[in-house]
């Protein structure tokens, strides 16, 4: 199972885990598995369209990563807020 | 005790103290993230902040006590069939009737609750009129930010979108009908506002104690209705307002005929004319305005008061509220008559309400 990797607000939302491992053959998958488990993460990482939140970013073995990317068992994505804001 | 729940670009401060004395600030929650909007509903005493984290989205959170644990209400959301986001919640208004609230927000857009604020759901009517494709964004985006329910009526409702004019349901939000009669949309060429969709309305609001009697700030020009918003009044031409323009709107809940704003000087230049920051209150339906500005500053403080940053505390006499975009938060005990500073050095305020008085 992939392990979703948490900081900030996000991980505060899933019960303040820094990791969490989920289901999910890809990152939109992954996400979706990892809102099931927090619903209280529905809307945070992704929006009601299922978008990926304009200033969040999706990293996996150090690059950054699309929703549809697959995803296997073992991998770390980690989710992380970008810099920004003032 | 007098709380004021104001909502700042790093988080929601909530003030309280004595009435007429500087208040403190009692907590201080969601820090670091902008809270546009907070109030509390006097009926349950549940209070509700909008908050905009500046990576995570809007987000609606809902609390008995606002110094203590805030709870992510479930919504507002648009379902997969609208094919929308929510970009910024900007308001949320007591309905009429048990647990039913409205909320406002950015793509124009009403949710409905039904159980206390917990939950929201879309009001379909609104959202899929056919005349949403040629409506088009202000300054701060395509934003429903006015509310108007109708004490004893469930039914009827007026809304206020910037820029999308007023809309007007009497069958709890099924069908609409857009209510611009009298407006000036003077920010257009004159051959082009027969046919526009563009009226930027900036506030409005009912008084609860005469529902068919509303007052609204628009982009340059102040306005009443005496019919339920069905046509609209000039009450801001040559009837002593330094400008007007502006954003922020009471309304006496004991007296229909008294409202307040706070001018900005014009739209190009967003702050308090002359310097001099003045609430104009008129007692006669808009027919004269009066300054009221004791205790205020009289020079060199060129303010910005955002639309939802001005509020009563619906006492007798009444007390009025505001804060500004430079972290100050002014209050008057006495109808506007007398001002003070109740709080200062805040970040940018968006939003002031008065949770208890």
């Amino acid at each position: 199972m992939p392990r979703m990797i948490l900081s900030g607000s996000v991980r505060e939302h899933a019960g303040g885990l820094g990791a969490v491992e989920v289901g999910g053959a890809t990152a939109a998958a992954a996400i979706e598995a990892l809102q099931g488990a927090y619903p209280a993460l529905r809307g945070w990482i992704v929006d009601e369209r299922g978008a990926l939140r304009r200033h969040v970013k999706l990293f996996l073995r150090g690059e950054a990563i699309a929703l549809d990317a697959p995803v296997t068992p073992g991998d770390e994505v980690h989710v992380v807020a970008a810099i920004s804001g003032g | 005790m007098t709380e004021l729940l104001v909502g700042t670009k790093k988080g929601l401060m909530v003030l309280r103290g004595s009435a007429g004395r500087p208040l403190a600030i009692a907590g201080r929650a969601f820090a670091g993230e902008a809270v546009d909007f907070a109030m509390r509903d006097p009926r349950s005493g549940r209070y509700f902040a909008a908050v905009t984290h500046g990576q995570f989205g809007p987000h609606l959170f809902y609390a008995d006590d606002p110094t203590k644990e805030w709870k992510q209400a479930e919504g507002p959301a648009f379902p997969p069939a609208a094919n929308a986001a929510v970009e910024r919640i900007w308001v949320v208004e007591p309905g009429i009737g048990d647990g039913i609230l409205w909320c406002g927000v950015a793509p124009a857009a009403l949710f409905r609750s039904a159980d206390g604020g917990k939950s929201w759901a879309l009001v379909e009517g609104l959202w899929n009129l056919p005349e949403r494709g040629k409506w088009e964004p202000g300054a701060g985006g395509l934003c429903l930010h006015s509310i108007c329910p109708w004490p004893g009526d469930a039914k009827r409702l007026a809304v206020g979108i910037s820029s999308a004019g007023v809309w007007l349901t009497e069958d709890a939000g099924e069908s609409w009908r857009r209510s611009v009669g009298g407006l000036v949309p003077r920010y257009l060429p004159e051959e082009a506002r027969k046919d526009t969709h563009a009226y930027c309305v900036h506030n409005m609001h009912r008084a609860p104690r005469q529902p068919h009697t509303l007052y609204m700030q628009f982009h340059g020009g102040v306005y009443r209705s005496d019919n339920g918003g069905d046509s609209w009044n000039d009450i801001g031409s040559d009837r002593g307002l330094p400008s007007d323009f502006g954003f922020p709107l009471v309304i006496d809940p004991h007296d229909p005929d008294r409202a307040y704003i706070i001018p900005l000087k014009a739209d190009a230049d967003r702050v308090t004319p002359d310097g001099c920051v003045r609430v104009y209150e008129t007692d006669d339906r808009g027919n004269t305005w009066v300054a009221r500005a004791d205790g205020l500053p009289r020079s060199q403080a060129y303010l910005t008061v955002l639309r939802q940053a001005f509020c009563s505390d619906g006492g007798k006499p009444l007390g009025l509220y505001f804060g500004a975009t430079s972290g100050e938060v002014f209050g008057s005990v006495d109808e506007g008559r007398t001002w003070s500073t109740v709080a200062a050095r805040l970040p940018p305020v968006a939003s002031v309400r008065c949770g208890v008085s």
